[in-house]
């Protein structure tokens, strides 16, 4: 991983408590829809490989009434696919020009995407994400916030760009069983994921600090009854941090919900499987038929040769035989990603879950 | 900030009205969220060397009767100011409304923020372009939200509608009566995770923080809440010792918390521990092998198998990978399955 991190341009993303807001706030308001929205920013003048991403904005989305599956099928496309579409790249340069007259930071740097249970890892992720990274130069990111992981505890926020071998065969759409073995590209090395901070402005800071939330320190005066101490204003609100939300129990769902996604990429994987099985004996049986058709004609060459009659070209088979096209390995590589994604996340879903449980126990049975 | 203060809601005195749609004087409510405060700090950070003061247009929605109006989002709009004039650029504002409701086309504009507490001439100006008729929020009024940035001192947010008053005709357009409204901020169940990671980067010196994982937030949850414990206990132990005041508010209120606490039988907890520590691991246990069984197929179909001979024949080699490709696949399978199976288990327990 750090050697993959060393050829890339970013190095660490820090991400301003603005875009992690808006991000948030556009995600759930769009949920179970993807939203996609565009960022800005720059590289660090202090740091190079740091790139700040300092604000950022929706991509507008087309309302498709849904009233059948197959339309909102299509709707999510849309916005799955919104990054590289025509009309957004205009929009994007017109909301970067405007943002430029107020002094933000006009690049564009990337772009985000909100996901759940860590189902990003698919066609419209890579190929967003090639879409900007394939401009020479650039400085760009995938951000991806997961909505699902999120509500149940610590924000879910990762940066990923792709590896530069990637880049590479997927310029070429190269994904055969032979190119793979040559480039070494694993499923492993598709996404680069690149650190990502939090930083707060120096105005936020002090808005954050007056914000009421630890129990004031002064001493007070005693409450005369209950009613009166659950209306006391100085009750502190349950603190932003540390959240008290990840202490709850009820984790199962998103376990759940993850072996229910992981069924589904194994279903895939599978499918992908029959394809290159498919592919394998009807290539095995175009070979049978090429050689007997060779064999014949040598048969007939020589039967030529004692009469003395002119040959025959030996290789007019690349013209009468086609062999049937290897399918791309790049779904299945996709699919592995993906299972490695959800993998990782039931590891850490069993990490909590377990700690969790330990707890509870021994606090119901004290002494054990 | 600004909600602690009380208010009193006066019927705004209107203007002189078209015959038709009536502004409405009822009491008005508006709620700020997070985000929109957020971005006006942004803005505030990046105004002009040489300006006191930026301003921008407020985004929100507004509830049918119009009572109630929630901030939702807002974007900066270049202005200048100068002793005798001020300058807003309404081209710009127009295009950016525009922008902003193709990707937000259920917000409406509500209203203006100011960065800066003062209200003076220009303010009046400006905030009856905002609540003009035609491209302003007119017949609803015009929100106007003041932050104070002054580096520092406190932020102090103040929400404002407006009431058309005059000397003369002429002055009428430059001049208006500044109504202060309650307003409060509140943030969304969504916003939450948000916010806590931001709100956890305050007391650090170089503000900002590393994304933090599910286990760390849960150790520091943990952390907080034994804390709190200990605190409470303390007390406690001073009031049994006599050393502290005794409360019988307090008394009462540990007293419902503590009958909170579920009465279990001992063998049924330890029932339905293992068999959920089990279900969990499983799962776990599984999703592993999964991955496993994926990266081993997905290494033996790119494998360049050599066997036998050095010049492996690529359809003898193509032909033996596919074939452990298959079986590969099937263990996936059967490992799904047996997930399956797993799983509704986990369901039933």
């Amino acid at each position: 991983m750090a050697d993959i991190l060393k050829d890339s341009p970013i190095k660490a993303v820090q991400v301003e408590a603005l875009v992690v807001m808006k991000l948030v706030n556009h995600a759930a308001k769009t949920f179970p829809t993807v939203s996609t929205g565009a960022l800005v920013g720059m590289e660090s003048s202090k740091q190079p490989g740091l790139l700040e991403i300092t604000s950022c904005f929706p991509f507008p989305t087309i309302d498709v009434p849904t009233t059948d599956s197959h339309q909102q099928d299509s709707a999510a496309n849309i916005a799955a696919a919104a990054p590289r579409a025509k009309a957004n790249v205009a929009y994007q340069n017109e909301m970067i020009k405007f943002l430029r007259e107020v002094n933000v930071d006009a690049n564009n740097v990337g772009w985000y995407t909100s996901a759940s249970m860590g189902n990003f890892v698919n066609m419209n992720t890579i190929e967003n994400q090639f879409f900007y990274q394939k401009e020479p130069n650039e400085r760009t990111v995938a951000l991806v916030h997961d909505v699902s992981r999120s509500s149940q505890g610590s924000l879910s926020l990762r940066a990923y760009r792709l590896s530069p071998a990637f880049i590479t065969a997927f310029k070429e759409s190269k994904f055969t069983t032979e190119s793979l073995q040559k480039s070494g590209l694993r499923y492993q090395d598709i996404l680069v994921d690149i650190p990502v901070t939090v930083h707060n402005s120096h105005l936020l800071t002090s808005l954050l600090h007056q914000l009421p939330s630890d129990a004031p320190k002064e001493e007070l005066s005693f409450p005369p009854n209950l009613a009166a101490l659950q209306q006391d204003p100085n009750t502190p609100q349950p603190p932003f941090f540390p959240n008290y939300d990840s202490l709850d129990l009820a984790i199962d769902p998103f376990l759940e919900k993850t072996c229910d996604l992981l069924l589904e990429s194994i279903e895939n994987h599978h499918t992908e499987l029959n394809n290159h099985s498919y592919y394998q004996r009807s290539l095995a049986r175009e070979q049978t038929k090429i050689t007997a058709w060779q064999q014949k004609r040598k048969a007939e060459n020589a039967a030529r040769t004692a009469s003395k009659q002119p040959l025959l070209p030996e290789d007019e088979w690349q013209r009468l035989f086609k062999l049937p096209q290897e399918p791309s390995r790049l779904e299945t590589m996709l699919n592995s990603r993906q299972v490695e994604q959800y993998a990782r996340q039931v590891d850490q879903f069993t990490a909590g879950i377990s700690t969790k449980m330990f707890a509870v126990k021994s606090n119901l049975l004290p002494g054990e | 900030m600004a909600d602690k203060d009380s208010f009193l809601h006066l019927a705004r005195p209107l203007g002189p009205a078209p015959v038709g749609a009536q502004p409405s004087t009822a009491p008005l409510n508006v709620v700020v969220q997070p985000q929109a405060i957020f971005s006006i700090l942004d803005h505030a950070l990046r105004r002009p060397a040489d300006q006191d003061r930026v301003i921008g247009t407020l985004l929100g929605t507004r509830s049918e009767d119009g009572t109630e109006v929630e901030i939702r989002n807002c974007y900066a709009v270049p202005h200048t100011e100068t002793a005798e004039q001020v300058e807003v650029d309404m081209d710009y504002q127009k295009q950016m409304l525009a922008l902003h409701l193709r990707a937000n086309p259920r917000e409406v504009l509500v209203g203006w923020y100011a960065t800066s507490s003062d209200l003076n001439t220009f303010s009046a100006l400006i905030q009856n372009f905002y609540g003009q008729q035609g491209d302003g929020t007119w017949p609803h009024p015009a929100v106007h939200l003041t932050v104070s940035t002054n580096p520092g001192e406190e932020i102090e947010s103040r929400t404002y509608i407006s009431a058309p008053i005059g000397v003369t005709a002429e002055r009428a357009a430059d001049s208006c009566l500044f109504i202060p409204v309650p307003h409060e901020l509140k943030y969304g169940e969504a916003e939450k995770s948000g916010l806590e990671l931001i709100s956890s980067a305050k007391d650090r010196e170089d503000r900002s923080q590393p994304i933090i994982t599910d286990l760390e937030a849960l150790e520091r949850a943990v952390q907080h809440v034994l804390d709190m414990l200990e605190r409470v206990s303390n007390y406690v132990n001073n009031v049994l010792d006599e050393d502290a005041e005794p409360s019988s508010a307090l008394g009462q209120f540990l007293m419902n918390a503590l009958s909170l606490a579920p009465k279990v039988d001992a063998e049924d907890i330890e029932r339905d521990f293992n068999a959920h520590i089990q279900d969990v691991l499983v799962v776990s246990y599984l999703a592993n092998t999964i991955r496993t069984q994926i990266d081993l197929s997905n290494r033996l179909a790119t494998a360049a198998l050599t066997l036998g001979t050095g010049d492996a024949l690529t359809d003898n080699a193509n032909q033996r990978d596919g074939d452990n490709r298959q079986k590969g696949g099937r263990g996936g399978g059967g490992g799904g399955g047996a997930g399956r199976g797993r799983q509704q288990r986990a369901q039933e327990a």
